[in-house]
């Protein structure tokens, strides 16, 4: 029952942040500079042609008037079509206003499943080199508080956070790939297309794990219960791997959590360095072009992730310390 | 051993042995695979969407075309041999009069879908690519202007007596415009044209998979079937990752290098570097259809506000100085004695003349521009802008990106948006006109938007000349100092075209409009 309870007041909560999102990024889309009109139709067309195609389209009523047709369509699962792109997901520009292919464009909805999973391995992979490389960096800093473990923790995660990732991008480009030919970097044409940007991504997001596990760590091993343990005769591995890493574990989830969410947004500048063909890119093509359903169903299904992750994080926190309540 | 131990160690060894059997190569050695490929050519602009080549002017699928279309003729437009002409669906073209043009065609050539190539289909294309509703509208006249005649399968006859312009305008639009299949003209530009490209090319159009064109060999190509399996066409939009590509071996062309990379490139043993003097100027248009620029002497003030080799210093070996509204390596390029030099004593004459001494009274001046796409337009704006300031225009560079300059390029009725802007125009073909009748007739103004009678009439009279020589010499003497003296726009400079390519790449020929030739291509 508590599951239940549980999950109808946060998919509700949840349901209300998406509607927020998106009355908010459809009107400032439409309020911005741009008219995407005009892009359809070519830049050759006259305005009464565009005023025409717009009118028809809709795009010319008031705001909440487009809002709520919009939203009636996204209720039903239809987050539109591509103003811009035809059905073979091209990446397209200056058409003519007398295109035959617009009835045809991309459904946004088949685009950002096309493009979330590559965003998503990307993630996950990302995700992966970060806790290889935090998980025992900060735990041991954590068990050496004030000492040179604990110190170089700090150094690490100091050192990472301070690396631009676009700059660390084309640098690691630049070494693994066009010096040391180890690994392909541009484009996608096999797993092995997504450890270069992983890397780089991994490189932004340790060092957050590093200082939430050092800090978190070294909280529970100041702990009474761990100092009975010690009378207990267990031993500092049974401490430290059956006890400690596992009360330190509920603010590294919460963490990883938000760093998924935010990965998911962050890979904007990554996906472009290395043309990667996820979220990223599309949203970026899709800002440029100013496609208003591609950047809309984006901004909806991201902050639908965002809010079940968020979701899915809370439960298991709540599954590990039976005490929290969320 | 307890146990736990021995289960412990039991799945350490299964993990070691089962990671024996893992396929490394599934992780790392794909993409650096050296046997029989594709060429992988990385382009800096997005294509349209619609296949049908007359309905763009869109550069990267000009390019495309390029792969998979086949021409009446090809126009090398090399600069000690601009006007030379190498034939490639037509065998001969004989001027048979002023009016009539007669073309013979290659016989046993047949299109990509299997149909056999005639005269049929010449004559299709240049009636439908003079439509005037054709976005690329190409021939020098509606199709009214001009008949088609098929005497038999493989001889065509232009006559273009009903226009009264001469037929050898066609010479040069015939490098210009690919040839379509009949077939597929007769369905209308909402038919199969639209959907994909169908040419006697070397290369056939598989699909377009995301950013990806897709070409491949066809083996019934009439020079014979292409060395390379194909041709991957990849629109990737930043300069940085392209080059990276590059060097990285992932692709083995790239195009529109920024001079900074030319350096970086050339430092290299595995990567060589084309230039050449292409077929694009880069101007400042003036909006003429409205104030303050619906002045020609306004117009005028401004170019002598310019000092181009500034602009040059700038450009490093990205361009190259010109004087004419033409590159020179189009059909009747002559440096023009009377085109508008740097020269503030005669800016602030003519500003002083047009009612605005010093500039005072002049309205708020906005000078768009673009980044992201032709190198150095924002480092050259900005000077632009301050050559102006200096001289009392109250100027303000709007520089934004691609998409969103592009939204606001063209003239619109009541004149386009701002006062000036920044772009360069590029035609594949040493034809003039496709320039300067695009640009500054009446009936078409794209940009600037200028309407003056006597421009037309030059233009007219050059498009009507009897004989190449005597249109040479109506370029050169009437229309060109003309528009040097009305300046309906500044051109900057000549773009020059570079490409970045692997050293293995042998034998890719490249166009000074950007279309490549690798029929004969080989990958060492």
């Amino acid at each position: 029952m508590f599951i239940l309870r549980f999950l109808a007041r946060r998919l509700g909560q949840g349901a209300i942040i998406i509607f927020l999102v998106s009355a908010l990024i459809f009107t400032l889309l439409r309020v911005v500079p741009g008219d995407p009109v005009r892009l359809m139709v070519g830049g050759m067309a006259p305005d009464t042609l565009v005023e025409e195609i717009a009118a028809e389209m809709g795009l010319r009523d008031p705001i909440y008037v487009q809002f709520g047709r919009y939203m009636g369509k996204v209720l039903q699962g239809d987050l539109g079509e591509s103003f811009v792109r035809p059905a073979s997901g091209a990446a397209v520009g200056g058409a003519s206003f007398d295109d035959a292919t617009r009835g045809e464009r991309a459904k946004v909805l088949d685009l950002i499943a096309e493009t979330a999973p590559m965003t998503l391995q990307l993630a996950v992979l990302a995700m992966v080199f970060a806790l290889m490389v935090g998980v025992p960096i900060g735990v041991w800093g954590g068990l050496y508080p004030g000492r040179l473990p604990d110190r170089l923790a700090l150094y690490t995660s100091s050192l990472f956070v301070s690396l631009p990732n676009f700059w660390l991008g084309i640098v690691l480009a630049l070494l693994l790939s066009v010096k040391l030919n180890l690994l392909p970097a541009i484009g996608y044409r096999g797993f092995s297309y997504t450890i270069l940007p992983a890397l780089v991504l991994a490189v932004e997001i340790a060092p957050f794990i590093i200082r939430t596990l050092t800090v978190s760590v070294a909280g529970v091993m100041g702990q009474t219960f761990i100092d009975i343990a010690r009378v207990r005769g267990l031993s500092r591995n049974q401490i430290v791997f059956r006890h400690a890493l596992k009360n330190s574990a509920v603010p590294l989830l919460n963490l990883l959590g938000v760093q998924f969410s935010m990965l998911l947004g962050g890979v904007l500048v990554i996906e472009f360095i290395f043309d990667y063909p996820g979220l990223g890119l599309l949203t970026i093509n899709a800002v440029m072009q100013r496609d208003f359903p591609l950047i809309q169903g984006i901004a909806i299904v991201t902050a639908a992730v965002f809010v079940l992750i968020n979701i899915a994080v809370d439960l298991l926190a709540t599954a590990i310390d039976p005490r929290l309540d969320y | 051993m307890d146990r736990r131990s021995f289960l412990r160690y039991g799945a350490l060894a299964g993990t070691a042995l089962g990671a024996a059997r893992i396929n490394p190569d599934f992780f790392f050695s794909s993409a650096f695979a050296q046997e029989s490929r594709p060429l992988v050519f990385l382009s800096a602009e997005n294509i349209t969407g619609n296949w049908d080549p007359t309905a763009h002017t869109t550069l990267s699928q000009t390019n495309i075309e390029g792969f998979v279309m086949g021409y009446l003729t090809r126009a090398p437009m090399r600069p000690e041999e601009p006007d030379k002409v190498v034939y490639e669906l037509a065998t001969e073209i004989t001027e048979l009069d002023a009016h009539r043009l007669q073309i013979k065609l290659r016989e046993g050539v047949t299109f990509h879908d299997g149909k056999p190539f005639t005269a049929e289909d010449v004559k299709a294309t240049f009636e439908y690519g003079a439509k005037l509703d054709r976005p690329k509208q190409v021939y020098p006249g509606g199709p009214e202007t001009f008949s088609v005649e098929t005497p038999d399968d493989h001889t065509v006859i232009v006559d273009t007596s009903k226009g009264g312009y001469g037929a050898s305008l066609f010479i040069f639009l015939a490098s210009y415009l690919p040839i379509l299949s009949a077939k597929d003209v007769a369905e209308g530009p909402k038919g199969p044209l639209s959907q994909r490209l169908n040419g006697t090319g070397p290369f056939r159009f598989v699909e377009q998979r995301g950013n990806d064109t897709v070409m491949e060999a066809y083996d019934g190509y009439f020079r014979g079937a292409p060395k390379v399996t194909g041709v991957t066409f990849s629109f990737v939009g930043d300069a940085t990752t392209r080059m990276l590509s590059l060097m990285n071996g992932q692709a083995d062309v790239i195009e529109r290098l920024e001079p900074e990379q030319v350096e970086t490139l050339e430092a290299r043993d595995d990567i060589k570097i084309s230039r050449l003097v292409s077929v694009e100027n880069k101007y400042l248009w003036f909006r003429c259809s409205k104030p303050p620029f619906d002045d020609w002497r306004v117009r005028k003030a401004a170019c002598h506000a310019i000092d181009r080799s500034m602009i040059m210093e700038i450009m490093g070996s990205a361009g190259e100085a010109s004087s004419n509204f033409v590159s020179p390596i189009k059909f009747g390029y002559i440096d023009l004695e009377n085109y508008p030099e740097y020269n503030p004593e005669e800016c602030q004459r003519l500003l002083a003349e047009a009612g605005y001494p010093n500039g005072e009274g002049l309205p708020e001046l906005e000078y768009i521009t673009s980044t992201g796409f032709y190198p150095k337009t924002k480092e050259y704006g900005e000077l632009i802008a301050a050559l102006l300031q200096e001289q009392g225009f109250p100027v303000t560079l709007n520089v934004m990106e691609v998409a969103a300059w592009n939204e606001r390029l063209y003239d619109r009725p009541g004149g386009g948006p701002g006062h000036m802007v920044d772009c360069g125009w590029a035609t594949g073909s040493p034809e003039p006109d496709l320039v300067l009748r695009t640009h500054f007739h009446s009936t078409a103004k794209r940009i600037c938007g200028i309407v003056d009678p006597e421009i037309d009439a030059a233009l007219d009279a050059e498009r009507d000349a009897p004989s190449l020589e005597a249109r040479k010499e109506s370029l050169q003497t009437n229309l060109m100092p003309m528009l040097a003296d009305k300046a309906p726009a500044l051109s900057l400079f000549t773009s020059v075209l570079i490409h970045g390519m692997r050293t293995n790449v042998e034998g890719l020929f490249i166009y000074p409009d950007g279309q490549s030739d690798a029929s004969q291509t080989t990958l060492g």
